[in-house]
């Protein structure tokens, strides 16, 4: 036999363990089922196709306008209101979050060629993220594409030659405004999204950084103590066992705070950017400065410490778990198989909230998403901008209270026969 | 005559494996006891208990009178534990070593201080002491971790196979230093794997196979006992 295939046998022998197809089944499994409520969670939002149209023209036009937009399969449902703020506040469309309005005039005016506007509205639930936002901007989008159109057609039809093709193509140009906590501001439904998404998967990603950093410090600190026997040196001194415990976890609370700090700053200085640079067409997230700060989106001084808070209690939940896997853990080769419970819920609270509008999610899911602590520091940021603080502040005691239920076990692991002899065991391993 | 460890019928299961079945021995003041046998027979097993790092699930075990269990703070202030196979902070010089264990030990700056001075003597390690745990051989490290297990003057030292996969040298060196503090009154327990180097270094013996004492006696008694004159023999006849 080719030595090569000898070698590249016993190689393969050596790298899957059973804990390796352990972490890979694992990790098969939060896929699966982020990818099943993911399924089922947007089909649903999807069937709800709807969008409030406030026809103040009702004219011909603005009913053939309203047709078009039927004939695109998106349901129009009328609005009883006299003015936008009205819709928008009437109880009958408190779950609608698509209106348009079609001016009074329209039929008149592009008739007698003068551009008119049609104006759309989003409505931004405070705890928007996902799809959801990006399937709404499609089908303001879609509304749109379908209403010019058909204005136009309008036009064509009545054979205008002296209008412009300028004209005749666009004869309303849409205005998009969003609509976030009774604030409105006219601005890209897109940038408003952008924005929304760099919230759900930038800031995100950075506590997630942190998180396995800081994790996998400290398991490594205890698992290497125990590795090294200093572990049971120290144990068999006259110290406090409690301080054992409280020290180790000081130490890493104190780089835990440091990182948060330096978490905190990191986003200032990117919202700073974000909001400074004003309208430059070339930057989608940056042009919408002025008009994310009329909307609200901004973080004032005690909201990024709120977030900073947020994402210490985030790290002290990591750690105060990562602790009781280093216990566990035999040696520090193991450690990084030991990471599997912490990085599957840490996987699902960062992957679900960028497919699921946790606003419009099933009530198993967010239960799911909301035991994990993690979760509370990832939507921290967008809690904050969009004025949800009560949320986020219950996150923050949530947090405290796991990462206290872990210190307590931590210490009572510390005080019997368990440090010496307990061993996580994965299924199937000797 | 002062009884240094007093051991009734001591036992520890793992979850169904009884890896120590009913020990009974004593261990007097100024004794070097040695606990032998092969690998894996509870010897280990034996002197966590005896440290307070496993409780018993049967039977007692006393240091100078205290219980490990009732009394384990007590017996912590009475001795001292060195692990098998152990290690220390890689990143710390072998005297920031000993400082940070003279403290946590003895909890006062000018003990502490002179413990230290004590450890540096013991461990025979010199400038290297400058020099940063990681860089030491097998050896060296050897002697700095009992340094630091007597440098703190415990009434009883519990030494977890303190010469094993060392060198001759280093071995003799190591053996060399327990003698000259049991002569100085420390009461000593060791386990070892190896008969030979035992004989030389112990007042008493104490076979062990499969968690139960075979033959607790003086080397010399032993060989008498089975009338031979090598101590590996006397094993094999014991467990035959
Ligand atoms: N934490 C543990 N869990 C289960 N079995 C153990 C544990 N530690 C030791 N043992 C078993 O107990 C027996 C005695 O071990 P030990 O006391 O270390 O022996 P020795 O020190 O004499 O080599 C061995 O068979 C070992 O496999
Ligand atoms: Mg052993």
């Amino acid at each position: 036999m080719n030595i090569f295939y000898i070698l590249l046998k016993k190689e393969i022998k050596e790298l899957v363990t059973r804990q390796l197809i352990f972490t890979i089944a694992a990790t098969l499994l939060v896929f699966h089922v982020i990818g099943k409520s993911v399924g089922t969670h947007n089909k649903a939002s999807a069937a709800h196709n709807t969008i409030v149209l406030l026809d103040l023209d009702r004219s011909a036009l603005s009913a053939r306008v309203a047709a078009a937009v039927r004939a695109g399969k998106t349901e129009v449902k009328p609005a009883g209101a006299g003015d936008i703020q009205a819709a928008l506040a009437a109880p009958e469309n408190i779950s609608e979050n698509s209106f348009m309005v079609i001016p009074a005039g329209l039929q008149a005016e592009v008739t007698a060629g003068r551009a008119s506007r049609i104006e759309y509205y989003s409505r931004f639930r405070k705890d928007a993220s996902g799809l959801g936002p990006a399937i709404a901007a499609s089908r303001i989008r879609r509304t749109a594409q379908a209403a010019t159109a058909e204005i136009s057609s309008w036009l064509l039809e009545r054979g205008m030659p002296s209008r412009t093709p300028a004209f005749l193509r666009d004869p309303a140009p849409a205005r998009e405004f969003a609509v976030v906590d009774g604030h409105t501001a006219e601005i890209s439904l897109s940038q408003v999204i952008g924005f929304i998404q760099s919230q759900s998967l930038f800031f995100p990603v950075a506590v997630f950084f942190i998180v396995i950093l800081s994790a996998q410090m400290i398991m490594t600190a205890v698992a290497s103590e125990k590795e090294n026997k200093t572990l049971e040196t120290l144990l068999s001194s006259p110290l406090d066992r409690r301080l054992l415990v409280t020290s180790k976890l000081a130490a890493s609370c104190l780089i835990a705070a440091a990182l948060s700090g330096a978490y905190m700053l990191g986003m200032r200085s990117f919202m700073a950017g974000v909001t400074s640079l004003g309208a430059d067409p070339s930057v989608a997230v940056a042009a919408a400065g002025p008009a994310l700060a009329q909307l609200g989106l901004t973080i004032t001084s005690s909201g990024y410490l709120l977030i900073g808070l947020s994402v210490l209690f985030c790290i002290l939940c990591a750690l105060a778990v990562a602790f009781i896997l280093g216990i566990l853990s035999e040696d520090v080769k193991s450690i990084q198989t030991m990471m599997t419970p912490l990085m599957m819920p840490l996987m699902l609270a960062y992957l679900l909230p960028i497919f699921i509008d946790m606003s419009t999610a099933h009530a198993g899911i967010k239960f799911l998403l909301y035991a994990i602590p993690f979760t509370h520091a990832f939507m921290a940021p967008q809690n904050v901008m969009m004025g949800n603080i009560s949320q986020v502040v219950w996150g923050i005691v949530y947090q405290a209270a796991v990462f206290a239920a872990g210190v307590a076990l931590s210490a009572r692991l510390f005080s019997g026969d368990a440090l010496l002899t307990l061993r996580l065991k994965w299924p199937g391993t000797k | 005559m002062t009884i240094a460890l007093e051991i009734k019928d001591l036992a520890k299961k793992y979850k169904d494996f009884e890896a120590v079945a009913g020990l009974s021995f004593d261990v007097r003041e100024g004794e070097i006891f040695a606990l032998v046998g092969p690998n894996g027979v509870g010897k280990s097993t034996t002197l966590k208990m005896i440290a307070t790092l496993l409780t018993p699930t049967a039977g007692t075990a006393a240091v100078f009178g205290r219980d490990t269990v009732r009394d384990a703070h007590a017996v912590r202030e009475l001795i001292s534990y060195l692990p098998e196979e152990a290690g220390a902070y890689k990143n710390l010089t072998g005297r920031d070593y000993l400082d940070f264990m003279a403290m946590v030990f003895l909890k006062d700056k000018a003990r502490a201080a002179a413990a230290v001075a004590e450890g540096e003597r013991l461990s025979g390690l010199g400038a290297r002491l400058e020099d940063k745990i990681k860089t030491y051989s097998k050896g060296m490290a050897r002697k700095l971790l009992l340094a630091r297990a007597v440098m703190i003057r415990p009434r009883l030292a519990i030494l977890d196979e303190p010469t094993s996969g060392l060198d001759i040298v280093n071995g003799y060196e190591i053996r060399k230093t327990i003698k000259e503090l049991a002569a100085g009154g420390m009461t000593f327990l060791i386990s070892s794997h190896n008969m030979g180097e035992i004989e030389f270094l112990s007042d008493r013996i104490g076979v062990i196979n499969k968690g139960r004492l075979l033959a607790c006696d003086t080397a010399a008694a032993l060989k008498a006992k089975f009338s031979t004159e090598d101590l590996e023999e006397v094993f094999i006849k014991l467990t035959q």
